[in-house]
């Protein structure tokens, strides 16, 4: 009796002390800019193309600032080298990411005097992620850092480093000319602990300047491990907001969750007034923090899951086998399809609600998912027959609906949804006095 | 109120199942439960019969020589008094929500083979009349084995303080009924030293080891997984060894292995040490049933002193839980 009283109240204790315990935390890597620039990094998107230990990493690269103070400090869970290296493009982010975003699906009633049914479609590509970070050149020294590879890719300038002590590592790593977040020496010890590597990635300015390309490409690591991870902490020390990161899960398997967190979907497959078709990434976006403050701000969402082979209905047309190899899909054999199965894991997160890194998992779960919302815009035109007088009286009732539901999901004002919702659809609201009830059996 | 503590089991997990599938977001297909609870029960049936049925047959056999003939009637009436087996069904229903809570799974063939190896292998796996495999757990790990569409979300829960209350409250109802509070306490506590001195080692800020610790799937496990009573070890000493094992092997799987269901791989690896253990240390066996006090004190006789000649009734009920 008093062993479990005491187990008990330990438990209580230690829920007390994790409620109560303030804090704060980010991607990958963290910014090092030089001089005085404060640099936020506020979304990231990584594609991880995993089959069993093998695993390749894409960190898209949409770096804003000036090229020569970009650096970033990735830890990894093994030495690279420079074959596990490669520049990736873009465009296959950019395809992915158009793929699986949430979309909008429109319908149209029928002529409810005469039953046919069309449908058109439409998908929408919400905005997305954010960069990587900084670094400078150094030599081998006393610190206990060791630099297990140098070499350039493409426009960048890449080194792999271990260390023995975080001191050490920080000291190098300034003494090299990166500037690192105060606090970072601190955080880099548990990586340097669990016999993680640091891949430090800057520009080559003489490269980039040659290549003629506008922006940073996106890095490309392949490497085998256990290990199925992002490391975030270190991306919550340069910044104090909500940083979003959006994870491809690519998978010969079926869906990926994160393991030490819950996955959750996101709302989805609800039928949302019309006239959000023109502010869908509004709508987008509020939706997504109502549900992410309903569900306590440490879960991770899932997005879309789909098989890569097809999308019903498509915001964008799948990835062609070539693509998919360049989104880093290893185990694709021709003649035997694409078999590949992409989920698209959102992460909002913050240093105190995400104070560990992200684990993940495949599982062989193959149900599809997507973020889908639904327009249904009514018939316009004459509707005398019965039917027809029928269903514009069920109109108001289910435009009240909608608003409500768009209330609900968004956390929008409701007399301001139910406003903007009469200017759009004024023109078929049948009835703006409602019949009274006995009208059907009592006439006029 | 409820008098067999099972019965509080199957509420609870009841519970839980509907607040996961309310609250949680889960993949889960309440066919699948109809499943895993219809295969369960059945296969304890089938399997309690059959065992019933071969006891039986080697009693007669070895009593044909004998001229009592008195017993050979009782055997008889009772191969088809099915009462003998009725009981287990609440621990084939225990292991049935267990699976769903815990088991992922695509198709429904694959959570019929989970539960028809959870429940047989308490009829095979076991010495001297004592299962030591946990049913739920074994069939667990069975499927994520042999077939190919089987998972464990351990994330599924999440980290909210209020379900660990709700997990904490009821499952120490339960194991403070059972007695079994020693195994859950041995196990958390052993497994959070183990990680307080990875994360101090490591220099995470000790909300990293919170967050590690204050998982919802970990706390189902210790409270409900690995107390289960009749396929633990019987004596305390050699339940906290089992439990400190247990976290020890978790916490290696875990952290060196990257195995997200470290806790069901490490129970079922360490889940034959009850018979190592229950050899050294000897202790009566829990049984659900609340007897009378004389019959329980022979019952410990017959099982700490002679347990190949306790009464066939002693046999009937260890097919229970």
């Amino acid at each position: 009796m008093k062993p479990f009283r005491l187990l008990f109240s330990l438990i209580l204790a230690a829920i007390i002390f994790v409620g109560f315990t303030p804090n704060a935390w980010g991607f990958c890597g963290f910014y090092v800019a030089k001089a005085d620039a404060k640099l936020y990094n506020q979304a990231s998107q990584v594609v991880l193309a995993r089959d069993e230990n093998r695993t390749i990493l894409t960190m898209a690269n949409d770096y804003q600032g000036d090229v020569k103070d970009f650096a970033i400090i990735v830890p990894v869970p093994v030495a690279i080298q420079k074959e596990q290296v490669r520049i990736g493009d873009a465009k296959v982010i950019e395809r992915l990411d158009a793929f699986s975003a949430p979309r909008l699906v429109e319908y149209f009633d029928s002529d409810p005097c005469r039953r046919i049914l069309y449908r058109s479609r439409e998908g929408l590509s919400t905005d997305l992620p954010r960069p990587v970070a900084p670094s400078r050149r150094a030599d081998a020294n006393a610190l206990g850092v060791t630099i297990e590879s140098r070499f350039n890719v493409g426009e960048y300038e890449i080194l792999v480093l271990s260390a023995k002590e975080s001191n050490g590592l920080a000291t190098w790593l300034k003494q090299n000319g990166y500037r690192i977040p105060r606090g970072a020496d601190r955080l880099l010890q548990p990586y340097i602990r669990q016999q993680m590597k640091f891949f430090v990635a800057k520009v080559n300015l003489g490269e980039f300047n040659k290549s003629g390309y506008q922006n940073l490409r996106p890095l490309m690591i392949a490497y085998e491990s256990r290990k199925f991870m992002l490391p975030i902490r270190l991306g919550t020390i340069n910044s104090t907001n909500e940083q979003d990161l959006i994870v491809y899960v690519l998978s010969p398997k079926g869906q990926a969750e994160v393991t030490n967190y819950r996955t959750v979907k996101v709302p989805t497959g609800d039928r949302i007034p019309v006239f959000v078709k023109n502010e869908f990434s509004d709508f987008y976006k509020s939706m997504f923090q109502t549900s992410y403050t309903r569900e306590g701000k440490n879960i991770a969402f899932l997005e879309y899951a789909w098989d890569m082979g097809s999308c019903d209905p498509c915001s964008a047309e799948p990835l062609t086998p070539e693509e998919l190899k360049k989104a880093g899909v290893f185990w694709l054999k021709p003649d035997k399809g694409s078999n590949a199965f992409i989920s698209r894991i959102h992460v909002r997160y913050t240093r105190n609600k995400f104070p560990e890194d992200l684990m993940f998992q495949e599982t062989s779960n193959r149900e599809q998912f997507q973020g889908r919302y639904v327009l249904q815009h009514p018939f316009k035109g004459e509707a005398t027959c019965r039917a027809g007088q029928e269903y514009k009286r069920s109109l108001p009732r289910r435009f009240e609906q909608e608003a409500r539901t768009l209330a609900q999901l968004t956390g929008w004002n409701i007399r301001d949804i139910r406003s903007k919702m009469n200017v759009v659809s004024s023109n078929y609201s049948p009835n703006p006095n409602p019949t009274p009830f006995w009208q059907d059996i009592w006439g006029e | 109120m409820l008098k067999d503590a099972r019965d509080y089991q199957i509420l609870f997990l009841s519970l839980f199942l509907v607040l996961g599938i309310g609250t949680r977001d889960w993949t889960l297909h309440p066919e699948f439960i109809l499943v895993a609870i219809a295969t369960c029960c059945l296969t304890q049936w089938v399997a309690a019969s059959l065992k019933y049925f071969i006891e039986v047959d080697n009693k007669d056999a070895r009593d044909n020589g004998n001229t009592e003939g008195l017993i050979d009637t009782k055997n008889l009436a009772d191969v088809f008094n099915f009462s003998l087996v009725k009981p287990a069904f609440r621990s084939a229903i225990i292991t049935s929500l267990g699976l769903s809570l815990l088991l992922r799974v695509d198709h429904c063939s694959t959570m019929v083979l989970a539960g028809a190896i959870a429940i047989s292998s308490k009829f095979i796996f076991k010495i001297k009349d004592k299962h030591f495999f946990n049913p739920a757990n074994i069939g667990i790990i069975a499927v994520l084995v042999l077939t190919q569409d089987a998972w464990v979300s351990p994330g599924q829960w999440g980290e909210d303080w209020w379900y660990l209350l709700l997990f904490a409250g009821t499952g120490g109802l339960i194991v403070k009924k059972v007695g079994r509070w020693d195994t859950t306490a041995a196990f958390l506590g052993a497994y959070a030293l183990l990680e307080a001195i990875r994360n101090f080692w490591l220099g995470w800020t000790w909300d990293v080891y919170w967050h590690r610790l204050m998982s919802g799937s970990l706390l189902l496990f210790a409270l409900f997984m690995i107390t289960d009573p009749r396929s633990i070890p019987n004596a305390r000493i050699s339940r906290y060894l089992w439990a400190i094992s247990i976290a020890l092997l978790t916490f290696i799987l875990r952290n060196y292995f990257f195995i997200p269901t470290a806790v069901f791989w490490a129970l079922f690896a360490l889940a034959p040490l009850t018979i190592v253990f229950d050899s050294i240390w000897q202790a009566p066996r829990f049984s659900w049933q609340e007897t009378s006090p004389s019959f329980t004190e022979n019952l410990t006789l017959d099982l700490a002193i002679a347990p190949k000649s306790a009464p066939q009734m002693e046999r009937e009920k260890s097919q229970v839980g």
